[in-house]
């Protein structure tokens, strides 16, 4: 019908360019639309019909309607359209066999819904246009002679090598098309930006057939999971878990995270919109050192069509690292001590502090050995580089020489080390910060003066950064803990400083009757490291005016000084880009090796030492990136399933530069479980961006005609004239038609 | 009766006697300045600071007569105010702390005792704290406050403070500070200390009071091994600080009970 009016089908208009094939200039039709236009304006004018108003308005805008398409048809609209050349062209039936194309819907499983509609007229209509392949895909893909061969049992969907094998065969074949008939339930989250190009390379239109039910009913599903890769041991980390659910909205569910046999949080849900993705976040203990599965389920529900995808893991390495933290303090006050205190408290933090007890006086603790900080605040870079955090309390500017102040800014910015300010009557703006090197390390700028620090009463409030931070976190509760921050007793002083800077996040604000309110703590990146700034020095108030019982002030301290640290990386950093490997083991090892001064090391020797299930034990030699001074990197393949921990060693010569850790996973036959229904999204997406379209099954008929229309393989372009389209006659004789009517009705018109 | 009578005014006559020389001011002794009556405020007295004085009023021992002066006045005014003005000059002058110039009495009556993480306490061997107060200092103690007593000789007086402390802290010891803590060692070394002695047994030629000949520098740890409560027995480091500005009052000993203060108190603050 549509070709019948349109001379073309919808695809044709889809593939195809617009032209005017009478190549007149167009000021030529604008100037002659304008001259009808004014001849019918001076005879209506003449006739007198002007004084009928709107009515003769709208009848002379009918005439020039008319008009203007009679005079564009005299343009000769037509359309070139690309098409492939019949018996030239391959085209592509790639079929996913993957198992969550087993699944069983109302007319059979979708696998056999898809051989089904191919093998019937479908197959017969291509062959006799072109040459037909047929390829099946999962994780890879393979050619096939018959569609009886095929079964959903491959374990992972992934669109992208299948995609990318289809792009490098049209180098030596003329693929015209490719149709996927798949259910979209990819397990890497989609078409990779690569396998896009290539196929928009060789305009490769990918037409796609959705299976399956667009929406399962009765399931819930854990959509994500994201968990730190490391912890400290002891600490508090956040999970992230999304989820959605159909046919159980305003239930409950309750998600259990546990560690082997050790329940390690729990947490009820309330289960809202119909498909509507939820997210939760909840903080786990991750207890001592050691590599950790993190098993993370959803109890099923009573009906609940699918459980498999309630359930996941994820590895988590707690290092046995203890990272150390050096306090330098300008006087003797009650906040260090304090400080000290909850820090002691804490089996993961080691604090070194050096206080000036008097003028001429440093008074050092916690260092490991005599001589270490004897001559003073650290010059050298290895001597402060060996910290993994800094804090700077109430010390003017003026204490550290400009080669100091520069190496504090290479030890954040170089080291990814961690600094925190203190407030302080030598500290801040009254120590002269907003004029020395620390201005830039700030999260916030200062004002440029004095008399800045009070010793007032002043009390916090959470900002709503702050009331998701993990740094602020007393109470496990969110809402509970906003409330507890609101009765902590009140700072003992507090410094003024100025707004924050755009990136910082302010995550406590002071309000102090009488000043104002400020910002208290914010936090911020900067280089490799992070800089804070705490505007007090009286928290130790919230020790001492609350009962023993009560852990406020050393939770507070010890998360944020393990936020300071416990991303500051060692000599080597040793990493994966994929922690979890699903069903295809095959890994990309990679380190970051550098020296004593935080330089790329580019002549070290790199060996991971992976230990794995069932007595897996191998070495692997790193190999430097040629691009990259100080990378290392190697590609290894995870013989089996499990948890494996790589331990990551370079030397330089006979000396140990630094070593570091990481686990991943390799998860066999569980990808499949997730993302069941049909991603018909990502397909449409997919069509669009490669010049195809999606189509249900009930509409194979139509891609028969419409797969022709493509510029690939071999193909040629056909004009198509558009100027004797049904359609356009039928809307003149509707334009004077409606004049007519409307003549008949004013009469006197 | 008459004999009874005569007795009562005999014992009346003999009391506003004893009361009237104990209130004789200077009379026989060199050091013409007293420490009972009001000092003039300096001008800085108001300044908000990060440390003071907090010198601890207490109740003292209930078996006691008025036979003492200090009975009447009670026995933790002992040389105030001006041992601890005359302290906190040096504290500001040989530390950088941040010191108010005047002392803060406190109690163990309110909370706000809870604001002064430093707390001293002289003649502990007169004092005699109630449940509700022993119950208050553990606390303030465990929460990480700090009690540096002194002044207080001999066995009965040691007894007399015990008394008190053991309901504090029924199950932690009191034992000697070792030479190697770092109380000693903080700022100043101290490890040749010798016996601090009041202004009465010097006048007389002695160092000790009582019975108490040897000094003892005692303490009460925390379960980390940080002092709590650091016992100064046996000598009077409050006389040292009250008279150091006195020609006549040696310097070896009011420049000792200087250091061992300001280590008392700089151990405090980073402890």
């Amino acid at each position: 019908m549509f070709e019948f009016f349109f001379n073309c089908s919808p695809a044709a208009f889809h593939k195809g360019n617009w032209v005017f094939l009478a190549g007149w200039p167009w000021w030529v039709f604008a100037l002659a639309l304008m001259a009808m236009g004014v001849a019918l304006g001076a005879l209506g004018l003449r006739r007198g019909r002007a004084k009928l108003g709107f009515r003769w308005i709208l009848i002379t805008l009918l005439q020039l309607c008319a008009a203007a398409i009679l005079l564009l048809l005299l343009w000769r609209p037509a359309l070139i359209v690309p098409f492939l050349k019949p018996h030239q062209n391959v085209v592509a039936l790639v079929i996913d066999d993957s198992r969550s194309m087993g699944i069983a819907e109302r007319d059979g499983t979708r696998i056999e819904q898809a051989a089904k509609k191919i093998s019937g007229r479908f197959l017969n209509d291509l062959k006799s246009r072109f040459q037909v392949r047929l390829y099946r895909f999962s994780s890879s893909l393979e050619p096939i002679s018959a569609l009886e061969t095929i079964r959903a049992q491959g374990v992972a969907t992934r669109l992208s090598p299948a995609l990318r094998a289809i792009a490098a065969e049209a180098a030596s074949l003329p693929v015209g098309a490719v149709v996927l008939f798949t259910d979209g339930a990819d397990n890497t989250g989609g078409v990779d930006p690569g396998t896009l190009a290539a196929l928009r390379n060789r305009k490769i239109p990918v037409h796609t057939v959705g299976f399956g039910r667009e929406r399962i009913e009765n399931d819930v599903e854990l959509t994500g999971v994201q968990l730190p890769e490391r912890a400290l041991p002891g600490s508090r980390i956040e999970a992230v878990v999304k989820f959605r659910q159909r046919g159980f909205s305003g239930r409950s569910a309750k998600l259990i995270f546990q560690d082997g046999k050790q329940t390690l949080a729990t947490r009820e849900l309330q289960l809202k919109g119909e498909g509507d993705q939820q997210s939760v976040t909840v903080l786990l203990r991750v207890g001592d050192a050691g590599a950790k599965d993190v098993q993370v389920s959803l109890e099923p529900l009573p009906g609940e069509e699918n459980t498999l995808n309630n359930y996941c893991v994820r590895p988590l390495l707690v290092e046995s690292r203890r990272p150390r933290i050096l306090y330098v303090e300008g006087e003797p006050r009650w906040e260090f001590k304090f400080i000290r205190r909850a820090v002691e408290e804490d089996p993961t933090l080691r604090l070194v502090t050096m206080l000036r007890t008097t003028q001429n006086k440093i008074y050092r603790q916690g260092i490991a050995n005599p001589k270490e900080l004897e001559e003073g605040f650290p010059s050298k870079p290895e001597e402060l580089f060996a910290f993994q955090g800094l804090i700077i309390g109430g010390v003017e500017a003026g204490y550290f020489t400009p080669a100091q102040m520069e190496l504090i800014r290479e030890f954040v910015n170089r080291r990814g080390g961690g600094l925190l300010f203190l407030a302080g009557r030598f500290g801040l703006a009254e120590g002269g910060y907003a004029k020395s090197g620390f201005a830039e390390l700030l999260p916030v700028t200062l004002p440029d003066k004095k008399q800045t620090f009070f010793r007032d009463p002043a009390t916090a409030e959470l900002t709503p950064a702050g009331r998701e931070s993990l740094i602020c976190r007393i109470e496990e509760d969110p809402q509970r803990n906003f409330e507890r921050w609101k009765k902590l007793p009140y700072l003992a002083n507090f410094q003024e400083t100025g707004a924050a800077k755009p990136g910082a996040r302010v995550l406590v604000e002071l309000q102090a009757p009488g000043h104002g309110r400020y910002p208290l703590l914010v936090t911020q990146s900067y280089g490799a490291g992070r800089t804070a700034l705490l505007a007090t020095a009286g928290t130790w108030r919230w020790q001492m005016q609350q009962p023993l019982e009560d852990k406020s002030h050393e939770a507070f301290w010890q998360q944020l000084l393990r936020w300071l640290v416990s991303d500051t990386p060692g000599p080597v950093i040793s990493s994966t880009p994929t922690p979890v490997a699903y069903d295809d083991g095959a890994v990309r090892f990679q380190a970051r090796v550098r020296d004593l001064h935080y330089l790329p090391a580019m002549d070290a020797t790199v060996e991971a030492h992976v230990t794995g299930p069932e007595g897996v034990s191998t070495v692997v030699d790193l190999q430097p990136d040629p691009l990259e001074g100080g990378i290392y990197a190697a590609e290894w393949s995870a013989p089996k399933p499990g948890s494996y921990i790589v331990e990551v060693v370079a030397r330089r010569g006979d000396g140990e530069v630094g070593r570091d850790a990481f686990t991943f996973r390799r998860e066999d036959g569980t990808a499949e479980n997730f993302r069941r229904e049909q991603n018909r999204e990502l397909l449409e997406k997919l069509s669009e961006q490669t010049g195809g379209r999606y189509y249900r099954p009930h509409e194979l008929d139509r891609l028969v005609s419409d797969i022709q229309y493509s510029e690939a393989g071999i193909s040629v372009r056909e004009t198509k004239d558009l100027w004797n389209m049904p359609a356009v006659f039928l809307l003149l004789l509707g334009i004077k038609g409606a004049e007519w009517l409307l003549r008949r009705k004013w009469g006197a018109v | 009766m008459y004999l009874r009578s005569l007795i009562l005014a005999t014992a009346l006559l003999i009391l506003l006697l004893s009361a009237g020389i104990a209130f004789q001011r200077g009379g026989r002794f060199p050091f013409r300045e007293d420490d009972e009556g009001p000092l003039a405020l300096p001008p800085d007295a108001n300044e908000k600071t990060e440390w003071a004085f907090a010198r601890l009023r207490y109740p003292q021992y209930r078996g006691e007569g008025l036979g003492r002066w200090w009975s009447a006045r009670g026995h933790w005014t002992v040389d105030y105010p001006k041992a601890d003005r005359t302290f906190v000059q040096g504290v500001r002058r040989l530390t950088r702390i941040h010191a108010r110039s005047v002392e803060q009495v406190v109690d163990l009556d309110s909370d706000e005792i809870f604001n002064w993480p430093w707390i001293y306490a002289v003649e502990v061997g007169h004092w005699d704290l109630t449940d509700a107060q022993c119950k208050k200092l553990r606390e303030y103690l465990l929460r990480g406050g700090f009690l540096m007593t002194d002044d207080f000789h001999g066995t009965f007086e040691w007894e007399v403070f015990t008394a008190s402390m053991k309901r504090v802290f029924p199950d932690r010891p009191i034992v000697d500070i070792e030479n190697s803590d770092a109380i000693f060692h903080v700022l100043y070394d101290l490890d040749e200390r010798f016996q601090v002695p009041g202004i009465y047994p010097l006048m007389r030629g002695m160092t000790y009071e009582y019975d108490g000949i040897e000094p003892k520098w005692r303490a009460i740890y925390d379960d980390k091994g940080r002092i709590m409560v650091a016992i100064c027995h046996n000598m009077d480091l409050g006389d040292a600080w009250e008279w150091a500005d006195h020609p006549e009052y040696p310097e070896r000993y009011a420049s000792l009970a200087y250091r061992i203060g300001i280590n008392y108190i700089i151990y405090a603050m980073t402890h």
